[in-house]
């Protein structure tokens, strides 16, 4: 762990003005397995943080962890602290639906409800109540829609079924219902492994515009995709977090030597 | 190109090495014939499942059809004053104490009657003309009268029922010589019949009566009914709806979606599995001792043996309603708890409405198994009781001793009388009417329920 840019001390006592997320000493256990070991990390907000790294790194259980979605995994404990905004998430008082809530996510295959795209975009808002009327509420789903760059594309069928859209507008439309319930964190994982590269870059300048509002924590498989979108980049091995820095410095300039041989190639 | 030529590659199609695309090796042929020997096996398997079909069906119709028709005679009969009320001021009382057997004379009278109006020379009397008629005769001309009190004196022409004999002679059941060591009817009973018929007094006709009537007394199958027990077992199947189908549904979600998976719960799945295999006779007896015995309800009641189906039919719901629960994709599970929704949110807004057709299906497959059982009534009280009655309002209709139509089936095979093995063959017509009935509404609903995901 000494290669971390920042000991777990100077944090605690001093975070950093804009971060959003603080997670010290978190270990994951599914069952038996060690699956998270010591990771200790700081996500800023209004940023885009990609974690890289092999196949069973931890990279997607780690994510999970951020929204408590790993809750729903029997054999699933989580230890350590995880803040979001200095509290707590794994708190007796925290009710992960609130918490969900509050960061939302985005999964590795698009899986719009098999509903209308308006009602895919609206159900998060009715149920938290966010929307005092029907004219509410069909402003939620345009603005939604609008931030998920997927208005113009369905304004003219919202009642139609969400499952009949292609590939990349499912994935936009679950980033556009992910934004409708006003998170402050969005999860990706893997967002876009199950497209084309066409619909790829049309959810890459996305998640790049998403920065201005979110802060955003995406898990690729993709070194690129990495490099393209992100500003920070954290990469796991074996369940480690090895190296966590600046995107530039992580793909030119890698300080761990596993990281290195990550990125060129090596393992993995 | 001189290079080119020096290759060992030839100008012509190449010669592989060996073996040509046009002609099958020996594994080739070997696994082609293999395949096609499994299709025959397949194309037997699925005509001798259609030939059982067959038969079975076309056995049920030929066998059942006749029962739902019966043999009617047009027989008008004076309703003699002096006999059945003698004072003659209509008093209901003093009517209503002439019994049945104060009607057969006047029956009889008319039968003489009938057969002098067309022509028919026989040397019988009264009394044995009679038998060609129902034993129900005289209580319908009794109850026909008591209700009318003004029609004393007049004569009135009545559509009574044939003894199931002469029914039989009219479906080709009974023959001449059947009749010879026959005590209730004579050859010479089935000339006359002829002959009525040509007058047009005696015709075979649907007959409604089966189909909504009472079960009736061994000697009578021409009266018997399936219509009360028909009532029974609707009255048993809304018990099973109304109790198997929440509680089994609201089951299989906890232990399906909110259980921790723990020996416990293993243990609970293993147990019903193991119900859904428990012969139905043990239900009866386990509702015998706990309804009955212990609980204190009405024997026979269709309350008691819709609970006994209840259980009967919970392991099939619960089993087919976490194996749609299990078919739905954990992504749509992801997808709610993702935007923030509860885990009971995300069951009953999304995950049920996706698992709704399997679930109906599981119910209604459960509700038909139940609608056709027979061995759990035994054991409560529903079989071999005759209901004679149509229950008086609902209360009555879960409470009052009645039968089923698989037990009334039943006891109908039991009789000794050949025309109640016709009407055994009737009544399993109308509880395939009724099943099929219930499948196309599952067809309906699960068609209704479905979406594409």
């Amino acid at each position: 762990m000494n290669q971390m840019p920042m000991t777990s001390e100077n944090v605690t006592t001093m975070p950093t003005k804009n971060t959003k997320i603080t997670a010290r000493d978190v270990q994951v256990y599914y069952g038996d397995t060690h699956a998270i070991k010591d990771v200790d990390v700081d996500i800023e907000d209004r940023t885009v943080t990609a974690f890289i790294g092999p196949s069973g790194c931890g990279k997607s259980t780690f994510l999970r962890c951020l929204n408590r979605m790993n809750d729903t995994i029997d054999i699933c404990r989580v230890e350590g602290a995880i803040k979001i905004d200095n509290e707590d998430i794994y708190d007796k008082k925290v009710d992960p639906v609130q918490l969900r809530a509050k960061v939302g996510m985005v999964f590795q295959k698009p899986n719009p409800f098999p509903k209308s795209i308006y009602d895919n975009i609206a159900y998060g808002p009715r149920i938290h109540g966010l929307a005092k009327s029907k004219a509410d509420l069909d402003e939620i789903v345009e603005k939604s829609l609008r931030r998920g760059a997927i208005w113009d594309e369905v304004k003219d069928r919202l009642h139609a079924p969400g499952t009949g859209l292609s590939g990349g507008q499912q994935q936009r439309l679950c980033i556009a219902r992910a934004v409708a319930t006003e998170p402050e964190v969005l999860l990706m994982d893997e967002p876009c492994s199950a497209l084309d590269p066409i619909a790829t870059d049309q959810v890459e300048d996305l998640i790049d515009e998403l920065r201005s509002q979110y802060s955003v924590v995406i898990v690729t498989h993709s070194m690129q995709q990495a490099a393209r979108v992100s500003q920070k980049t954290a990469f796991f091995h074996l369940g480690n977090l090895v190296e966590y820095g600046e995107t530039d410095q992580i793909f030119t300039n890698p300080k761990d030597p596993r990281t290195e041989s990550y990125i060129s190639g090596r393992i993995g | 190109m001189t290079d080119v030529t020096n290759t060992p590659v030839p100008s012509g199609p190449e010669k592989s090495r060996g073996s040509s695309l046009y002609a099958l090796d020996k594994r080739t042929k070997r696994r082609n014939a293999a395949e096609a020997r499994f299709k025959a096996y397949g194309i037997a398997a699925v005509c001798v499942g259609l030939a059982f079909l067959v038969i079975l069906l076309v056995s049920i119709v030929r066998n059942g059809i006749p029962a739902f028709t019966q043999t009617f005679v047009e027989l008008p009969i004076y309703l003699n004053e002096e006999k059945l009320d003698p004072d003659g001021n209509r008093d209901p009382a003093a009517m209503s104490k002439v019994s049945t057997f104060g009607y057969n004379p006047l029956i009889e009278d008319a039968l003489v009657q009938l057969m002098a109006d067309n022509g028919i020379e026989t040397d019988m009397d009264g009394p044995t003309l009679r038998k060609m008629l129902s034993s129900s005769v005289p209580a319908q001309v009794r109850d026909y009268t008591l209700a009318n009190p003004d029609q004393v004196g007049e004569t009135v022409t009545f559509r009574v029922l044939a003894s199931s004999r002469v029914d039989g002679y009219m479906k080709g059941r009974v023959q001449r010589e059947d009749l010879e060591r026959d005590k209730n009817l004579d050859a010479a009973h089935l000339d006359i019949v002829d002959q009525l018929v040509d007058a047009g007094a005696v015709e075979r006709t649907f007959n409604w009566a089966f189909i909504t009537g009472a079960d009736a007394s061994e000697s009578r199958p021409e009266q018997a009914g399936i219509g009360v027990s028909m009532i029974g077992s609707f009255f048993m199947m809304i018990v099973v709806l109304v109790l198997a189908l929440p509680i089994g549904v609201a089951a299989s979600i906890y232990l399906e979606e909110f259980a921790a998976k723990n020996r416990f719960t293993d243990l609970i799945e293993v147990n019903i599995s193991n119900l859904a295999a428990v012969p139905s006779i043990v239900f009866g007896i386990l509702g015998l001792a706990v309804f009955i015995q212990f609980g204190g309800l009405p024997q026979s009641a269709p309350l008691v043996g819709g609970l006994v189906l209840t259980l009967m039919t919970l392991p099939t719901i619960i089993i087919s309603t976490r194996a749609s629960l299990k078919a739905v994709p954990p992504s749509i599970r992801d997808a709610a708890l993702g935007v923030g929704a509860s885990k009971t949110q995300a069951v009953f807004h999304h995950v049920l409405p996706l698992a709704m057709p399997g679930i109906l299906t599981g119910t209604i497959i459960g509700l038909a198994q139940a609608l056709g059982e027979t061995a759990p009534l035994l054991l409560i009280g529903m079989v071999g009781y005759i209901a004679t009655n149509y229950p008086e309002g609902i209360v009555d209709g879960f409470l009052a001793p009645n039968s089923a139509m698989p037990a009334q089936i039943y006891e109908w095979a039991k009789r000794a009388d050949p025309a109640y093995y016709e009407r055994a063959w009737g009544g399993i017509i109308v509880l395939l009417l009724f099943l099929m009935t219930m499948n196309i509404i599952a067809i309906i609903l699960r068609r209704r329920f479905e979406r594409r995901w």
